[in-house]
């Protein structure tokens, strides 16, 4: 099962794409994902209801955070009250290892994204602050990488025995499926999506043009 | 170009802005932006900046250029740009486009737009809203 992780809304300060229209994008292009997580930026949309379209179009549409913190963005899966009543999502600097704890104490699953960005992704604030503990899952594949990103993102975590998975970090339509993640699970939900993510049962995977 | 001929999926073709300093400077005597920044990449570097920055109006002008050869005598109802990143002159930026929606009511179609740098980083994302002639 073939999900992109990584999706922005027009619920987003800087999206501008509309859900509906990434569904419509996807089964014109024939584009091989079973579905996609939007993830806005520093929130969660708890009102937002894409059940209808998930019946339209065929397609599992779930909703997480796309968090900052003091060394880089994260992505936040099975976000709930509890979570959400345990720090800021709106705060630019929220500490990385209290957003990790945080989501482990409250049943979801942080994960760095774009980790190899220049100057702003984990292993960039890993070489000036040092490396943090309970970070054991990467986003390795990011639809919004330059040549030698996300390659820098595979090395560091392999070397490093994080878990890696890709998102394409669309803010547009036309850039949703650039890199999504295949689950050996199937994922109806959004519980299905964090326990598979617990298994560590999942290949990040890129379908940019020229590399496909 | 007419709405009938337009779909969803449809690719604009892939252009090259000429940003070079001359073009450069006359659009900015032209709009009347006398600023250091876009016309000397020491003067910016000195902001912080990593060289002579295109215009942001200017690149949303290369972007209404592209839509306007790809379906002339179109009308753009809408034009809503993101600005992610710097986009420095004389260098070689890649614009692209393409169909994301179309309403058989209204006749429109709606339009992903970017701009991308040589390195290959969206500088620019944003959408339009056009109709056709004819």
């Amino acid at each position: 099962m073939i999900l992109d992780l990584h999706t922005h809304s027009i619920k987003s300060d800087d999206g501008r794409a509309k859900v509906e229209n990434y569904c419509k994008w996807i089964r014109k292009k024939e584009l091989p994902l079973d579905g996609f997580v939007l993830t806005e930026h520093r929130q969660f949309d708890a009102t937002s209801d894409y059940r209808h379209l998930e019946d339209e179009y065929g397609l599992v549409i779930l909703k997480a955070s796309e968090v900052e913190t003091d060394y880089g963005h994260v992505l936040v899966f099975g976000v709930n009250d509890d979570l959400v009543n345990s720090f800021d999502f709106a705060k630019v600097d929220n500490p990385l290892p209290m957003v990790l704890e945080a989501a482990d104490r409250c049943g979801a699953f942080a994960a760095p994204c774009h980790p190899g960005r220049k100057n702003v992704g984990l292993f960039a604030h890993y070489e000036n602050k040092g490396a943090v503990d309970g970070v054991h899952t990467v986003e390795v594949l990011n639809g919004g990488s330059i040549p030698g990103e996300d390659e820098l993102s595979v090395e560091q975590a392999g070397q490093r025995g994080y878990a890696g998975f890709g998102g394409s970090d669309s803010h547009i339509v036309s850039r949703i499926g650039y890199c999504a993640t295949d689950f050996d699970a199937d994922i109806a939900d959004i519980d299905d999506l964090v326990g598979a993510l617990r298994t560590g049962n999942f290949r990040a995977v890129t379908y940019r043009e020229q590399e496909s | 170009m007419r709405f009938e001929d337009v779909e969803l999926g449809d690719e604009l073709p892939v252009e090259h802005p000429d940003t070079s300093l001359p073009k450069i400077e006359q659009w900015c005597e032209a709009a009347d932006q006398h600023f250091a920044r876009f016309v000397d990449h020491e003067a910016a570097k000195a902001e912080g900046l990593p060289g002579a920055l295109v215009p942001g109006i200017m690149s949303q002008g290369f972007l209404l250029a592209m839509i306007h050869r790809w379906a002339p005598g179109c009308t753009v109802h809408k034009i809503d740009t993101v600005f992610r990143g710097p986009l420095v002159i004389e260098t070689e930026l890649t614009i692209t486009g393409a169909v994301t929606d179309t309403d058989d009511e209204t006749r429109m179609a709606e339009i992903d737009l970017t701009i991308a740098t040589e390195e290959g980083r969206t500088g620019v994302i944003g959408t339009a809203l056009v109709s056709f002639a004819g």
